[in-house]
């Protein structure tokens, strides 16, 4: 009695919070969702896509009771596994990444309420009406006002708060439940990310309802070097917007350069597209090596540790700008300004400005007083040589590095005169710098890349927010039948393996037309292509989310509007409601919307987090092979595993035998392998005859380009009836078919998994 | 034995139990020779290594087919198989077929049952070193695995040592093969 009657307080307490009386939708059965609440559809989707752990340490050394050994099914002192152990680690690094958005976004809302009240309508534009889908889902919130957006995150920062309760030693003892956890954290990082992007979107006034945004300048080469030069780094854009403002304020915008590293450049160019894009993360050693900032503002996430020891290296002023790392810098925020830049121009010294309108002013006087005494210039090819010439090939550069290259070979190149190798390594190089802290004949490596790094300059389009509504509604119906083959989502971290890989993944698909979103470092590594024409995927592709289109929605806390996109298809397309109804919409992704993320560079755990958070909602993520260490995939035995679904139509469970799709988490080791992988992880049940013809079209086309011909093997197992075979193929595969005995399946009419598992969600509740 | 620093610094052990560490090409050999359903897994950089030319898929064919060892081919290996005129036995990824193997039940490439000794050959050292983890957490109980590559493995079971120079790589492959003749 006691509990029942707690849980009708939390609920009430739940329903005020969500504004349930507001009848925009009915409230669905998960508002404001706690640890068990989607535990169910959790534990159905991991019984077909079992975790597979991959364990990066034998040992558990949390507590003062280890270390613990825990092979050959030891358990340690708390009697924890190991499979339960990576399960709990990967929490961890889920929560890390959910936990990095949400302080970003509570920060950035925080700030804009300062600055325009927490009354400030959210409005989208014209042509968005459904402006938060992942915040209405999960929470069950309509957000109309900044204001409103506090409640959705100070609902994130209560779940993390038990999330990671649960980490500690002597609690969840089942590494289902720790995945389940896991995926509600990165569940919560969706929202997080919400949050900052429409709090970001409204209170700096970036493009919204609009596909054709900026075209911006981007790599090093695009920096005028005769300016003083400011350098943004990290994903909070708080200050790098502020100090725009300050030199537009005081005539100072064409006398000083704006350049941005990782998302705050990203951001940065959304609020002006007179700023520019240096670059992806793994260029952020690199250039500030070169010396060419004279003043690095650092923000939060991605960036270097070392910041203070590498800004004196290059005679660079740091403001650390943001709470998240000060480096033990002396916190400057009440100083008086122009005390501050005497001491950085006069005793060069760093500080902390947690002020962004303090900071911006110290950034842009410190810029204009210290620049025309500090004009680096780039190494020539013949200083080059002669450093190289240090070089021993010792090979301690190549077992450093992580992305395991023989730099020494390179070096030994230049030595000679010979620039092709560097070049070509410059393009594996991730920027991490191990190798020239482990050189013992201390060969400056990062300078001698100079010469290797193309001065050469590229176009990203600037980040353009959420999908609009106008452009579900055109591509519901072809992406749900099939007959857009897929939509492909680059995301995150871009430098592993090899930074063209992405150019070269999206340029393919677009051309196939498929529909290819970007964010982060991915969505600036894609431009730093250009085609026989000498143009970039941004100006060959058109912006438009459609087939064919090359989408840039911006930055990391724009991957929100990726699953965003997915949800408006169940919502508006399909009329599903999706007010804190959760599983109905992962539930149509997982069956109907044949997307596909791409997270081919991922390093961080806030990577970690934005794919595990689709892949709650039904999307899988392939990996690069690097992503082995973040311990866990979740894969299917294809010929095993459980592929029953409910027909919804005829109220009946039908075993389809179809793998689709196939896995939710996947690591490859080849950009080959993974442009056959996305079209096979495209494909969904829901796929009508054409649309399944068409999207096997790809598998096969694609399968034969990188495979060395014939047809994949798993093929018979997407191949419905007849009409299911591309044209092109009929013939081959009929006789294929023929010979492995395949027999046809009826395909099924609405394929659901409610019904399938305990749930509280009625079957009626998917019919649309 | 004192520990043995694998060749690439991001896959050093933590832990307890590490890779013995084998040059002999004999004691290799008798340990393939000795094993039921041995399985050769076969990674893309075999496509980018060679030994005086040769490039280093040919190694790993003409050790499968000494040994009668069935083949798997992960990434786009397939490819340059084809292209030598070898059929592979499996195409699977990496993880897939790790994923496989980790199940005792698994009826292997063969459908004779799971193997009991998993070659690995050319897979990049982060990605081998991480599913040879797998395997030894789970699936100690009923296989091997042994490393073919010129680096040091920790993570599996067998392994050859970091080959300072790449002669000693090809000697010790060719002794090999010349050991499974016998």
């Amino acid at each position: 009695m006691a509990q029942v009657k707690e849980i009708t307080r939390k609920l009430e307490e739940i329903r005020e919070k969500i504004k349930a009386e507001i009848p925009w939708e009915p409230v669905g059965p998960t508002p404001m969702p706690e640890i068990p609440d989607l535990r169910s559809w959790d534990m159905r989707l991991l019984k077909t896509y079992k975790p597979f752990y991959a364990p990066f340490c034998d040992l558990c050394c949390f507590c003062t009771y280890g270390k613990c050994d825990l092979t050959e099914n030891r358990r340690g002192a708390c009697g924890i596994d190991i499979a339960t152990q990576q399960a709990r680690f990967v929490l961890l690094a889920c929560l890390m990444g959910c936990s990095a958005h949400a302080a970003h976004a509570g920060h950035i809302l925080e700030f804009l309420i300062e600055k325009h009240g927490p009354d400030k309508k959210i409005d989208l534009g014209t042509f968005i009406e459904l402006e938060a889908p992942n915040i209405r889902t999960v929470t069950g919130l309509k957000p109309e006002t900044l204001g409103d957006l506090k409640i959705a995150i100070e609902y994130v920062y209560k779940e993390i708060t038990h999330l990671l309760d649960s980490t500690h030693t002597g609690q969840e003892g089942s590494y289902l439940d720790y995945e389940s956890k896991a995926l509600h954290a990165s569940m919560l990082d969706h929202v997080g990310m919400e949050v900052a992007d429409i709090a970001q979107i409204v209170g700096f006034g970036y493009p919204t309802s609009v596909a054709d945004t900026a075209l911006v300048d981007m790599g090093w080469g695009s920096v005028d070097r005769s300016k003083p030069m400011i350098l943004v780094v990290g994903h909070n854009p708080a200050t790098s917007c502020t100090v725009i403002d300050y030199l537009r304020e005081n005539d100072l915008y064409d006398k000083v350069e704006v350049g941005g590293i990782c998302c705050t450049a990203l951001e940065t160019t959304r609020y002006s597209d007179r700023a520019k894009i240096i670059g992806p993360l793994s260029r952020q050693l690199f250039f500030i090596r070169t010396g060419i900032a004279d003043v690095i503002l650092t923000d939060e996430q991605c960036i270097r540790t070392d910041m203070p020891i590498e800004a004196s290296k290059s005679g660079s002023a740091l403001i650390a700008c943001l709470d998240k790392a000060m480096y033990g810098l002396e916190d400057a925020t009440e100083m008086d300004a122009d005390d501050i830049v005497r001491q950085m121009v006069e005793d060069k010294k760093h500080f902390a400005i947690l002020d962004p309108k303090k900071a911006a002013e110290v950034a842009a006087k410190v810029a204009m007083k210290i620049a025309p005494q500090r004009r680096n210039e780039w190494l020539t090819e013949e200083e080059a040589i002669e450093l190289a010439k240090k070089c021993t090939h010792c090979g301690m550069c190549e077992r450093v590095c992580p992305n395991l290259f023989a730099l020494n070979d390179g070096i030994g190149e230049v030595a000679k005169g010979n620039f092709e190798l560097i070049k070509e390594q410059f393009n594996l190089c991730i920027g991490c710098g191990k190798c020239e802290q482990e050189c013992p004949n201390k060969v400056p490596i990062f300078k001698i890349m100079q010469v290797a790094a193309s001065k050469e300059t590229w176009k990203c389009r600037a980040g353009r927010g959420p999908v609009m509504d106008t452009e579900i509604r055109n591509v519901g119906a072809p992406i749900t039948l099939g007959t857009i083959p897929g939509i492909v989502a680059f995301v995150g971290c871009s430098n592993y393996p090899d930074i063209r890989d992405v150019a070269e993944m999206v340029d393919e698909f677009a051309r196939r037309k498929y529909i290819v979103v970007l964010t982060g470092c991915a969505a600036m590594v894609a431009g730093m292509w250009k085609d026989a024409e000498g143009k970039t995927v941004y100006e060959k592709y058109p912006p438009d989310f459609d087939a064919g289109g090359v989408v840039n929605v911006g930055s990391c806390v724009s991957n929100a509007h990726i699953t965003g996109a997915c949800i408006k298809i169940a919502n508006i397309f399909a009329a599903l409601p999706l007010r804190a109804n959760y599983e109905v919409m992962a539930d149509y992704v997982l069956n109907r919307v044949g997307a596909c993320g791409v997270a081919w560079g991922a390093m961080s755990q806030k990577a970690a987090s934005i794919g595990t958070g689709c892949n709650r909602l039904g999307i899988p993520v392939i990996l690069g092979p690097h992503s082995s260490k973040y311990r866990r995939l979740y894969l299917s035995r294809k010929e095993e595993d459980d592929w029953r679904v409910m027909d919804a139509r005829k109220r009946k469970i039908v075993d389809t035998g179809e793998p689709s799709p196939e896995h939710l988490a996947y690591v490859t080791e080849t950009k080959e392998k993974a442009m056959v992988m996305i079209p096979k992880l495209c494909i969904r049940k829901n796929d009508t005859p054409q649309g399944r013809a068409i999207k096997l079209n790809h598998y096969i086309s694609l399968y034969k380009k990188y495979m060395g011909g014939g047809l994949p093997e798993d093929l018979h197992l997407f191949v419905r009836r007849d009409p299911d075979i591309p044209l092109v193929y009929k013939k081959e595969v009929r006789v294929y078919l023929q010979e492995i005995g395949w027999k046809p399946k009826e395909p099924v009419g609405l394929p659901t998994l409610i019904g399938t598992y305990p749930s509280k969600v009625p079957l009626d509740a998917v019919i649309h | 034995m004192s520990a043995v620093i694998p060749y690439h610094r991001v896959n050093v052990l933590t832990g307890i139990k590490s890779a013995r560490l084998i040059e002999d090409a004999a004691e290799y050999a008798n340990l393939i020779q000795k094993a039921k359903r041995p399985l050769l897994v076969l990674g893309p950089r075999l496509l980018e290594w060679s030994l005086d030319g040769r490039l280093l898929l040919e190694y790993a064919l003409e050790i499968a087919k000494t040994a009668n060892i069935p083949t798997c081919a992960t990434s786009h290996v397939r490819k340059k198989m084809v292209e030598l005129g070898v059929k592979p036995d499996s195409v699977y990824d990496a993880v897939e077929i790790v994923n496989a193997l980790k199940d005792p039940d698994w009826r292997g490439v063969k459908k004779e049952g799971n193997h009991d000794l998993v070659m690995f050959f050319g897979i990049r050292t982060d990605l081998a070193e991480q599913t040879l983890s797998v395997l030894k957490h789970f699936a100690y109980t009923h296989l091997k695995t042994m490393t073919l590559c010129k680096f040091y493995y920790p993570h599996a079971n067998y392994s050859l040592p970091n080959f300072r120079k790449d002669e000693q790589w090809k000697d010790f492959l060719d002794s090999l093969v010349e050991c499974l003749k016998k």
